[in-house]
């Protein structure tokens, strides 16, 4: 293809030119051109620069087309965020690109996400709606504007006398169709874009391209079905579980016996057993391959059996895990982190004090715990390029992942991404288990290896949300009014990154968290949960942060590894922040959820807090001293609210819960969600994603936390990790607030799932006069709490 | 070589007896509705009909299907025409009405374990056309070797997806 260009034109910052090659039916591609910094973490891979050239990845510049219009009318779009079910890139990006171009959803008819060799940017399954202008809204607003160029020189008419309805741009008395405008051309739009391919955050679209009001939006709002739900439940979608290549090997991976032993020696494999199995070791990696399923993972049991490893035993005890936090690990290397929010002078409002709330708040190590566990097919070739088929959050960072292991560089790995199990923030950082292991083995056996791990091996062996605890004091003034705020959050480093089938072979990772490490890759506990009370005059919030547990102390570096969990880290701030203040609520004689009301200034704040009251049928009155919860059959009621801020959205609950003293058993009866997103993009999707982040909450806040001894963690099955079933699910009220004059949609799978927790242990302590503040609110717990 | 009847049809397989099913549909019969969860009955994803009752194949060795008649999420479709009397030609291209439902209720998130939801729908309603609520949770929760476990929380989505498919099947009937 030729590179000539003419008619080059800028585009509010952007880029148009026309090829003189032609090919046919013609085409408008949006591509990227890297400006400014590139943030690239320490560690990461170097290596293609900023995703921008080099064989395997398209050039952003003019191949790697984030928006594609068609002759025949039809738009492709390509983003590299990649789908985990909630199906914003199938439905909400739709939307925006069809409102942003002026054209019906139903003329974008194919949507290209997640591989990394045919998407543009990368970042992981978070923050999908970006802060009201996600990458794929600001390439479309550029979009629009080159074809406003396009349609002015071809109607003779200035751009301002334009108008477009449905794709078609009008003027002058003539009328043009996209279509028609790219016909048999070829049309190059560069954008501005920055960032890192390979790291978290990926690439960002820059600059400044008008876009559409909220105010003419026609698409945005309509509840239009996700695509892949058709493909998934009319069994037409293929699954990365379903991916099967020619030769292909299937593996299981025998872990070490506990989170920091070595291998002594590899079992001996039964040849007479199982005649066509193979046995791999690569340091502390154990991995027998077969060409069937069924004998790998016999094999693989009978070598187990056989292995032998170092004992280790470098954690706390589970009954001391709170007592070792509090006592025994080291928050004072790690930079302490203060909330954008301090004001005032804590220490003398609080000591000038009419009453007086000193607490602290306990949260559990729990899981991700996808339905399936993680699994991968690699392929590396004798060339050394790795083709790699996964279900991943961030496909662009575990191909920096891999790369780095093998001492190559990004432009040899390739990222196939498929639908698979949700991970919940297990992947966002490019792994979740057993994509490097699949690469290791197929490597070792040079042929295509499909590693699955085992139900115990995800339990065991896959990152955990850390545990926390949180010291809270609040002051109130004769008036019963909130006049300081004090919180300090403890919790281990989040978020490591390192692919453990790499660190078990010892080969080349990004390093573990430390209080060195850059960004996420800290130890710092940053505040993540936005202050919305605005009226208390003197806050205090601070984060202190430590080394993941056992990972100093593990010869292999592990330990209790963490990894984001849905809404991470400020799930750990905001059920004591929101649990407090119920109890200061309390103290103060008020209801809680008008005591929240007085205390924001908000407009936002006070309206979703209004919504989950109406919603919910909430009775203002203050909560009151219960003398009958010390034992007793009966069941006692009780209703309790949160409140939080995530993603640009307001979201509050109320959730309704029956108690019964002489078990401690605590059911849901009734959960109400308010949330405000600002502009509700697709209001049956948002409704789906908010029923199931409440259902996961209720299931965090009642059942949820994990095993481990001093070995590792204990839990195997799903009968020692107990999740929430349909028989826990009660009736769930959703309640979207459409704010379309905030011009910005916030996000809404996240959060849900951080609301149940603190409303619940409210609701707890509104039913029995009892404060729960150790989650999860399992029989044990609450009867000990009630029993004081 | 081991007979198997699945969705109406007669297969055979070369594999060793004690080999679960869930591994002989997915790898040697390319059926892959059903997945793998736990390998240990505990949580659904990889539930099919065996002679209408749901069963997990994940621990299932394929000796012991016998001549029973294995359905899988693939195989709902022609199940639904069979039972309405309709020719290949009406059946074609059509969906079961609990596929049907799982669509127009939107009810996946991620849809991991909605093959073995849709399993267990179909079970219930070929025996109870229209179940109460608490009818359908005891049927997702106490009736099989293990509550159906959905890590997304679509379980209210299911619900109502249940009592939709419950209307479009009285509806065709």
């Amino acid at each position: 293809m030729s590179s000539d260009r003419e008619g080059s034109g800028n585009v509010f910052g952007a880029t148009l030119s026309r090829r003189t090659f032609v090919v046919t039916g013609g085409a408008l591609v949006v591509g990227a051109a890297i400006v400014g910094p590139r943030l690239m973490r320490k560690g990461a891979a170097k290596g293609a620069a900023g995703g921008a050239s080099g064989k395997n990845s398209l050039d952003p510049s003019l191949a790697s087309s984030w928006i594609e219009i068609h002759a025949d009318n039809t738009i492709l779009i390509r983003t590299g965020k990649n789908d985990f079910g909630q199906g914003t890139t199938f439905t909400a990006y739709p939307q925006i690109v069809a409102d942003e171009l002026r054209v019906p959803f139903e003329a974008i008819t194919s949507v290209v996400q997640g591989d990394t060799h045919q998407t543009p940017d990368g970042s992981g399954a978070f923050d999908f709606l970006g802060g009201g202008t996600p990458n794929i809204r600001k390439a479309a607003a550029y979009t629009y504007q080159a074809l406003l160029v396009l349609a002015s020189t071809k109607l003779g008419v200035s751009k301002e006398a334009l108008t477009v309805t449905d794709g078609v741009v009008s003027g002058g008395g003539k009328s043009v169709t996209y279509g028609e405008l790219v016909k048999d051309q070829q049309l190059a739009l560069t954008i501005p874009v920055s960032g890192d391919l390979h790291g978290i955050m990926g690439l960002r679209v820059e600059g400044d391209p008008p876009m559409r009001p909220a105010s003419e939006y026609t698409v945005i709002g309509k509840s239009f079905a996700n695509p892949v739900i058709r493909e998934k439940v009319s069994a037409k979608k293929t699954w990365v579980t379903d991916v099967r290549l020619p030769g292909m090997l299937h593996a299981r991976v025998v872990h070490p016996a506990t989170l920091g032993s070595t291998l002594v020696a590899a079992g001996e494999l039964d040849k007479g057993k199982f005649p066509n199995a193979q046995v791999i070791v690569r340091g502390n990696l154990l991995g027998v391959v077969a060409p069937t399923e069924w004998e790998a993972i016999q094999a693989a049991n009978q070598v187990a059996q056989a292995t032998k490893w170092s004992e280790w035993s470098g954690l706390p005890a589970h009954d001391a895990l709170h007592q070792h936090l509090r006592e025994k690990a080291d928050w004072k290397t790690t930079a302490v982190a203060k909330g954008g929010s301090n004001t005032g002078d804590v220490a003398s409002a609080t000591s000038s004090a009419s009453k007086r709330l000193s607490a602290s708040y306990e949260m559990p190590y729990m899981k991700h715990a996808p339905i399936g566990p993680t699994m991968a097919v690699a392929d590396v070739k004798d060339d050394g390029t790795v083709h790699l088929y996964v279900h991943n959050q961030n496909p662009q960072q575990l191909r920096g992942e891999i790369a780095m292991m093998l001492g190559t560089s990004p432009d040899h790995v390739i990222v196939h991404a498929y639908p698979g199990a949700g991970h919940y923030g297990r992947s966002n950082g490019g792994n979740s288990g057993a994509e490097d292991e699949a690469v290791i083995l197929s490597k070792a056996v040079g042929k295509p290896v499909r590693v699955q791990w085992m139900r115990a091996d995800d339990m065991q062996w896959s990152t955990q949300s850390p545990a926390a605890f949180s010291d809270v004091e609040i002051a109130l003034d004769a008036s019963g009014r909130m006049s300081a705020y004090r919180i300090d959050h403890h919790m281990p480093a989040m978020q490591d990154d390192r692919p453990v089938g790499a660190v078990l072979a010892g080969m080349p990772t990004m390093p573990a968290p430390s209080a060195k490490g850059e960004f996420i890759g800290s130890t710092v506990n940053n505040l993540s949960d936005p202050w919305l009370y605005a009226g208390v005059p003197n806050v205090s919030e601070q984060g202190h942060g430590t080394m993941q547990l056992g990972q100093e102390a593990s010869p292999i570096a592990v330990g209790l590894r963490d990894h984001s969990m849905r809404t991470p880290g400020q799930y750990q701030q905001n059920y004591p922040r929101e649990l407090a203040i119920t109890e200061a609520a309390a103290l103060a004689g008020k209801d809680p959820l008008q005591f929240r009301i007085d205390h924001a200034s908000e407009p936002r704040v006070k309206g979703v807090l209004e919504a989950v009251r109406d919603a919910s049928g909430w009775e203002t009155r203050p909560s009151t001293e219960r003398t009958s919860a010390r034992g007793g059959s009966a069941p006692l009621r009780g209703r309790g609210v949160s409140l939080m801020f995530r993603s640009g959205t307001y979201w509050a609950c109320v959730c309704e819960v029956a108690v019964v003293p002489d078990t401690g058993t605590v059911t849901v009866e009734r959960c109400t969600v308010a949330v405000d997103p600002g502009i509700v993009i697709n209001p049956q999707q948002l409704k789906r994603q908010v029923e199931g982040g409440a259902v996961m909450g209720i299931s965090h806040a009642l059942y949820e936390e994990l095993p481990f001894d001093e070995k590792g963690v204990t839990a195997t099955s799903w009968a020692n990790y107990r999740i929430a079933t349909m028989a826990d699910v009660p009736p769930i009220k959703v309640v979207l607030i459409n704010n379309p004059e905030v011009g910005s949609y916030g996000g809404g799978s996240e959060a849900a799932n951080a609301l149940a927790a603190s409303a619940i242990a409210s609701a707890v302590h509104d039913a029995t006069g009892k404060v729960v503040r150790r989650l999860p609110l399992k029989p044990e717990y609450v009867k000990g709490a009630l029993q004081v | 070589m081991i007979p198997l009847k699945v969705n109406g049809s007669s297969r055979e397989v070369d594999v060793a007896a004690d080999t679960p099913l869930l591994y002989v549909l997915r790898n040697d019969l390319e059926l892959v509705g059903p997945q793998f969860g736990c390998g240990l009955a505990q949580c659904g994803a990889c539930s099919v009909l065996l002679d209408g009752k749901e069963v997990r194949s994940c621990v299932t060795p394929v000796s012991q299907v016998g001549d029973k008649e294995v359905t899988t999420l693939e195989g709902l479709p022609a199940r639904w025409a069979r039972q309405k009397g309709l020719s290949a030609i009406e059946a074609s291209g059509m969906l079961h009405p609990v596929q049907q439902a799982w669509i127009d209720e939107q009810t996946p998130q991620c849809g991991f374990c909605q093959s073995g939801m849709m399993i267990k729908a179909t079970e219930l309603l070929e025996s109870n056309p229209s179940p109460s609520a608490s009818e359908i949770t005891a049927a997702f929760t106490t009736s099989g070797p293990s509550p159906h476990l959905c890590r997304c929380g679509t379980y209210v989505a299911i619900r109502e997806a249940v009592q939709r498919a419950a209307t479009l099947m009285t509806k065709g009937a």
